[in-house]
């Protein structure tokens, strides 16, 4: 009986280990049962310190969002991508850019309170995220009901923002950078989409810094998304539309003002106002080029061809 | 027989769905974006754990790369776990060059968090480490302020 209760025990032990959400133990010999387009020994690896480098804050799934909103643009449901058809996503690829794109229009729909709205996407998120196997990061449950309830918009930013954070370290420290690409990529995309669109009917001096700014982002997402390239003709396909993106960029120049920054201190807190500045040139024809290719890869992405 | 290889199915079956009910969010983190104030929105979390600095060593530091743009008004916050050794401070770099610590090490004076009004988009690195070099863990929080 004792030789029992201890097998079992070692079985609990053996499980709890293998089930550890939050481990940092990387999980090289473990296969997922839905196999990612791209095995980790195809692609050509970045480290791992050089993937961390890249990757934190390209792309805020609330920040395009937040300057929105201060500009006080009334919302649009209308640049949002639509949620019917997301059952039909097979692959992995389809779903991880889908769960960025999604993503971003959570963080719309939530920094505008329009949390009526988000529980559609919500569900089809956790549908992505279920079938990426990333689902239990994603609080569904409370999400929905901070989102039905309207109560607290606070806690429902940080569930929803943090749940992205969650997939994304998760993936990376799990071999499958790839897919933790493809979803900042479709983050990104999302929040380019809104940002021109607005951009083009609202003359905006910091919306336009903002879009014009991508020039500098956008390298450093291609070099994300660069080793995969040459692993599938998704991968490929996206890279290049991607690249197109980035040559609408080459004459847009961003500049830099030196000055030295200015430290006080507010109520008990340090405060830092940095005096050198950044300083975008862009064109309206070169917003317009850039605009319009922009919603020409979402729209592509979004439809899955 | 039939009874241990029930309760193994038991195991096998349920167990990583207990796992899986867990919450997604871990308490220090809640806490600290808690203790951010209001007005603010979440963007990042850094989990920090540091070895105690060897004798004659520089300390330990967790480095991080973290995209800031201009306009938007930033605060760093950060919070020790419960037992931690030391005390977590977060020093702001721009190309090599610091920007703003929590902590001066001249007075000995710490913050608990540090708002950067950003004018120039770029990459940062973001510098934790632990007052005196000590062992320690905790959680360094980054929102935007609205």
């Amino acid at each position: 009986m004792t030789g029992t209760i201890t097998k079992i025990a070692a079985v609990i032990l053996l499980m709890s280990f293998c089930s550890c959400r939050n481990s940092n133990v990387r999980q090289g010999g473990l296969t997922f049962p839905v196999a990612d387009s791209v095995p980790a020994g195809e692609a050509e690896k970045l480290s791992e310190e050089a993937v961390a480098d890249i990757v934190q804050n390209i792309a805020s799934p609330v920040e395009i969002a937040s300057i929105l909103q201060s500009m006080q643009v009334p919302f649009s449901a209308g640049y949002l991508a639509p949620t019917q058809g997301a059952d039909r996503l097979t692959t992995n690829f389809q779903k991880a850019v889908m769960l960025g794109i999604y993503g971003a229009d959570l963080g719309y729909l939530n920094i505008y309170g329009k949390t009526g709205n988000s529980v559609d996407v919500l569900s089809v998120i956790k549908r992505l995220a279920d079938g990426l196997r990333v689902g239990q990061y994603f609080d569904f449950e409370t999400l929905k009901r901070l989102s039905v309830s309207k109560s607290d918009l606070d806690s429902l930013l940080f569930l929803s923002v943090n749940s992205y954070n969650q997939i994304d370290r998760y993936l990376r420290d799990n071999d499958r950078g790839s897919i933790s690409a493809l979803m900042i990529t479709g983050v990104w995309i999302e929040g380019q989409y809104l940002a021109t669109q607005v951009a083009l009917s609202h003359n905006d001096e910091i919306l336009r810094d903002r879009i014009g700014e991508q020039k500098i982002i956008l390298g450093d997402l291609l070099m994300l998304l660069r080793p995969y390239r040459g692993s599938s003709e998704d991968y490929g396909s996206l890279y290049g539309m991607m690249e197109q993106i980035s040559t609408k960029y080459f004459d847009v120049k961003v500049s830099y003002r030196l000055g030295e920054p200015e430290t006080r201190e507010e109520a008990g807190r340090l405060v830092v106002v940095q005096h050198e500045e950044s300083i975008v040139e862009m064109t309206d024809a070169q917003l317009a080029e850039i605009a319009t290719l922009s919603k020409e890869v979402r729209n592509k992405l979004i439809s899955g061809n | 027989m039939k009874n241990r290889l029930f309760i193994l199915t038991i195991v096998l079956v349920f167990l990583p769905l207990v796992a899986a009910g867990q919450p997604a969010t871990d308490d220090l983190v809640s806490s600290c974006v808690l203790a951010s104030g209001e007005n603010t929105t979440y963007l990042k979390d850094f989990r920090v754990q540091l070895p105690k600095a060897a004798q004659d060593a520089a300390f330990p530091v967790y480095k991080a790369n973290m995209y800031l743009m201009k306009n938007m008004k930033y605060r760093f916050s950060v919070c020790d776990a419960p037992g931690s050794g030391g005390e977590l401070f977060i020093t702001l770099f721009d190309q090599g060059k610091e920007i703003i610590s929590s902590y001066n090490s001249s007075s000995g004076k710490k913050f608990s968090s540090v708002d950067f009004i950003c004018n120039k988009t770029g990459l940062y690195t973001l510098w934790y480490s632990f007052v005196g070099g000590e062992q320690g863990s905790g959680v360094g929080v980054v929102c935007m302020i609205r």
